[in-house]
């Protein structure tokens, strides 16, 4: 089994007023693992439900291996779908569920459930068969529902927010699971989440939605170093914003020249978006900064450090959390590297909301 | 469906000519339409019908064409304030009745005898499975067999006294027993969503008493599900006809039904009447339980 | 002591108050039991002695008696009427129902389930003499329509079957509206997705989900047709044969002499087929609510 290549192409779609999806551009190749990030009504599930079949477009087409289904029923498309929750049919056992699609396409007894079975061991299950799904907790579930969708073998497997109804801990090895058996099937998979953890940590490249446009498409980690906008700098991870002066492609920012990286506003006051990582906090008792809040969080401690009317965030290995306690007056620098700066108000209602996506 | 192939699980990607037409998916909810407005109308014209249409016999006239003169003669009708007044007292006394009944056990049993509260289901069910004709048989054949068997004791008595006609008590206890299922559905819906074991015990962790527990905790929190117990039996008394005809007792559907013979128009006046009435209870009802649920 | 509270902070006084709590609740359900057992119990034991004791003496007959002849033929007929007016009115009024919940006007759908909730309790006298004044013989829509010159006439089976629909259908809507509401529309969505059509989507998921609530509201309307009195004596007085008309008659003394048990027998008949119906209820009722759920 090998996955196929989704394009989609100038996806527009109204709801009643509100635009969901505005010209949606997007190459899936085949194999790859893509997450659709963004906030709640950026677009990303009803982008999902357009490759589906749940919705069509009102501009555009969904294009699989190069042949239009945009107006291809949804019965009739080659792709598995997990929904956020209850997806499962409440009447069926999780044998007769995982093999719905078989029956429905008049598959022997006997093949499907060998099927079934062989589904139910792929998602290490294999001894639930006869159970219902209300006898099963949220997590297995959600595999059970993964094991349908993978039934007729699709080539393209879609995830629209599969592990957002889950606990924290279940979320986390259900997340290692899906990308592992993705990597085994080869299957090219769209994943819609809002939850940018869950999109770095699983995807070969993550789309940043925002109001039905994709902002930026790339690999995790150019993604969160080299953030295209400041919409997505934000988004994505936390930011600094400290204001900076800025003189052609070089920006002055805590008594530091650091080079500017991406597009440069027109005017010269600027706030610069610094991640606390590259944040240096080191003890200082002539300095004026000092540290208001620390927690601890294992391996690092995110620090509030206050300087001046400016409050910003530093990230510092868990061994120093002694040594900064709050209170403690510090010198602040950033790390030497290129950096993103915005104009003063370009970015407003970007701060990650963990909600579900609406629409 | 004819593009899936039965011979395995592999579908062909590319769709058949057919499903491609852009109108195939806008035929879809256009049939889907046609066929709920359909029903709809149907149901519309059933259900519309026997009411425009009594209405508009209770209104015809054949020398004025239309007058509202049937309306204007129930209130002068012979039986009608004393049956109707008989109807509503019956119906008042039986909500008391079967409030001071199940509230308490209701209560008692989910509060501390969760054991009991099959049995209590069962019996408070088992009304339904009698049909009142049933029910009525039985009384009836009490109240032969009682005077012939107990003129002696005291319980002859009580018998003739529970079949005062001005005030049948026997009416009473029988539609306790009719209202019981619904009285019982409506509270145990109303204590379920009450969490009523938390409730009484931070009451009485704050030192109330029981009598003050019951009428300024329980009950004013459980004032929709009372609400809808008391319209429900109501409802069922001020429509019951099967008891009381058998039992020779002028309940208002009994006096709707004598006077239909010699004033038509009348009673079916009157039948338009008492689903009005029951219309307006049932809206204050849930008006009531809405503004409590807003409130709260 | 068997009170968990959750808001033990002061457990002497709360533990103190308690335990003669323990004894009153016990005697707060008194009442109640006993009243059940004395109004309710007494006359079905009557019922039961009495079907089985003819002239002083225990027999059958009564029980024979009331199983042949035209006491079978109006136990018969009711079992029909109601068979029929339950069937039909459960798939009428989930028809409505789903009419009324796929719609996307929410007004549509209030009023319809007021409407529905008033009208599955209107019944008994009013509800015959609105049809009457409307399809009866002088009824505004016969004389308007010209119906009785076509033979129409509203006092028989088919008549009552039609009156017993205008309580039944929306007894049926009120019944299976929250079920067809928890109808998940991922259920729809995850059968389309593995391919199914519509018509599959009802007949492996859909339908079977909703059988029990189903079920139990053809159950719910075998029950109230099977007991309708008050229509029927309003409106077909004896030309219908059924078995409460039946029960009604001979408790008027319309029986032979010595056979006044008859009644009883017949109620005693009336009980054990509605206690069947009833009794297939209860389990369908669980199941689909945890389904539901």
């Amino acid at each position: 089994m090998n996955g196929a290549k989704v394009e989609l192409r100038g996806l527009r779609r109204n709801f009643s007023g509100t635009t969901a999806l505005d010209g949606l551009d997007l190459t899936i190749e085949p194999g790859e693992l893509i997450a659709l990030l963004g906030p709640s009504g950026c677009g990303k599930t009803t982008a999902l439900r357009c490759v589906a079949g749940f919705e069509q477009p009102d501009e555009g087409a969904v294009l699989v291996d190069g042949s239009d289904i945009t107006r291809v029923p949804a019965n009739r498309r080659d792709a598995g779908m997990v929904f956020q929750s209850y997806s499962l049919f409440p009447n069926l056992s999780i044998r007769e569920n995982v093999a719905f699609g078989l029956r429905v396409r008049k598959v022997a007894a006997a093949k499907r459930h060998a099927r079934a079975q062989e589904l139910l061991e792929l998602i290490g299950l294999p001894q639930i068969g006869e159970r219902y799904p209300h006898q099963l907790s949220g997590g297995q579930q959600q595999r059970v529902a993964l094991a349908r969708a993978l039934a007729l073998e699709p080539r393209v497997l879609l995830l629209d927010e599969p592990l957002s109804a889950l606990d924290a801990k279940v979320r986390v090895t259900l997340r290692e699971e899906i990308r592992r058996l993705q990597l085994s099937l080869g299957i090219t998979t769209i994943f819609v989440t809002h939850d940018q953890e869950e999109a770095l940590s699983m995807a070969d490249r993550v789309a940043v939605l925002r109001a039905g446009r994709l902002e930026q498409v790339a690999d995790p980690a150019t993604l969160y170093d080299r953030p295209a906008t400041a919409f997505v700098a934000e988004f994505v991870g936390t930011m600094n914003r400290i204001p900076g002066k800025l003189s052609g492609r070089t920006v002055t920012v805590l008594g530091q020249d650091l080079p500017v990286e991406g597009d440069v506003p027109a005017t010269s006051d600027v706030e610069v978006l610094v991640r606390p990582e590259t944040v240096i906090v080191t003890p200082d008792p002539s300095s004026e900064a000092m540290i208001l809040v620390s927690s601890f969080r294992g391996s690092t401690s995110r620090l509030r450090v206050q300087l001046g009317d400016l409050e910003m965030l530093a990230d510092v290995p868990g061994h120093d959390t002694v040594r900064l306690a709050p209170g403690t007056r510090v010198r602040v620098e950033l790390v030497e590297r290129p950096v993103l700066v915005s104009a003063s108000s370009d970015v407003a209602a970007a701060v990650p909301v963990p909600e579900h996506d609406v629409v | 469906m004819a593009a899936l192939t039965p011979a395995g699980p592999m579908a062909p990607m590319t769709p058949p000519a057919i499903a491609a037409e852009p109108g195939g998916k806008a035929g879809r909810p256009r049939r889907i339409r046609v066929w709920r407005g359909v029903v709809l109308l149907v149901a519309a014209v059933y259900f519309l019908v026997p009411l425009i249409a009594s209405f508009t016999f209770t209104v015809k006239d054949s020398s004025k064409g239309f007058t509202l003169d049937a309306y204007g003669q129930i209130l002068s009708a012979e039986g009608f304030g004393k049956s109707l007044l008989l109807s509503l007292g019956l119906g008042v006394a039986t909500i008391v009745v079967v409030l001071l009944l199940t509230l308490p056990a209701m209560l008692a049993v989910r509060l501390g005898l969760p054991k009991l509260k099959p049995i209590l289901e069962i019996l408070c069910t088992l009304p339904l499975v009698v049909p009142p004709i049933t029910f009525v048989a039985g009384i009836t054949t009490i109240l032969q067999w009682g005077p012939d068997h107990l003129a002696d004791t005291p319980f002859f008595q009580t018998i003739i006294a529970a079949q005062n006609p001005d005030f049948p008590v026997v009416l009473v206890l029988a539609y306790v027993i009719l209202a019981l299922p619904f009285v019982y559905r409506a509270l145990d819906a109303g204590l379920g969503a009450l969490d009523a074991r938390t409730l009484v015990e931070a009451a009485r962790n704050l030192g109330a008493s029981w009598p003050h527990l019951l009428f300024r905790v329980i009950v004013p929190n459980l004032r929709s599900a009372l609400a809808s117990a008391s319209f429900l039996t109501l409802a069922l008394v001020l429509g019951e006809f099967t008891i009381a005809s058998l039992l020779h007792y002028q309940t208002f559907p009994v006096w709707i039904y004598t006077i239909s013979g010699s004033q038509a128009q009348v009673s079916v006046a009157v039948s338009v009447f008492s689903l009005l009435i029951t219309w307006l209870l049932l809206l204050a009802l849930s008006s009531a339980g809405a503004r409590q649920r807003s409130g709260s | 002591m068997t009170v968990q509270s959750p808001v033990h902070t002061a457990p002497a006084a709360a533990g103190g108050g308690s335990r003669p709590k323990k004894s009153k609740s016990w005697l707060a359900t008194v009442p109640l039991l006993a009243f059940v057992v004395l109004v309710f119990g007494v006359p079905l034991v009557i019922i039961l002695g009495g079907t089985f004791s003819r002239e002083g003496t225990l027999s059958a007959a009564n029980v024979t008696d009331s199983l042949q002849g035209a006491y079978l033929t109006a136990l018969l007929g009711s079992v029909k009427l109601s068979a029929l007016v339950a069937v039909v009115g459960a798939l009428l009024g989930t028809f409505l129902a789903q009419a009324v919940v796929t719609s996307r006007f929410r007004l549509l759908r209030e009023a319809v389930l007021t409407a529905s909730g008033v009208l599955s309790n209107f019944g008994g006298i009013p509800l015959a003499f609105a049809w009457i004044a409307t399809l009866g013989n002088s009824g505004v829509v016969t004389s308007a329509l010209g119906l009785d010159s076509a033979g129409w006439s509203l006092y028989n089976f088919w008549g009552l079957a039609l009156v017993y629909l205008y309580f039944s259908i929306p007894l049926m809507v009120v019944v299976v509206v929250p079920a067809l509401d928890g109808l998940r529309p991922q259920w729809r969505e995850a059968a389309q997705n593995n391919g199914a059509n519509t018509w599959q989507y009802w007949r492996h998921v859909g339908i079977p989900v909703l059988t029990p609530t189903l079920l139990g509201g053809v159950v719910l309307l075998f029950g109230g047709a099977f007991a309708a009195y008050a229509t029927a004596a309003a409106m077909v007085g004896g030309t219908v044969p059924l078995v409460t008309l039946q029960i009604a008659n001979a408790l008027s003394g319309n029986v032979l002499i010595g056979h006044e048990n008859v009644a009883l027998a017949l109620s005693l008949d009336m009980i054990v087929v509605a206690g069947l119906v009833m009794a297939v209820y209860l389990p369908l009722q669980r199941r689909s609510a945890r389904w539901l759920r």
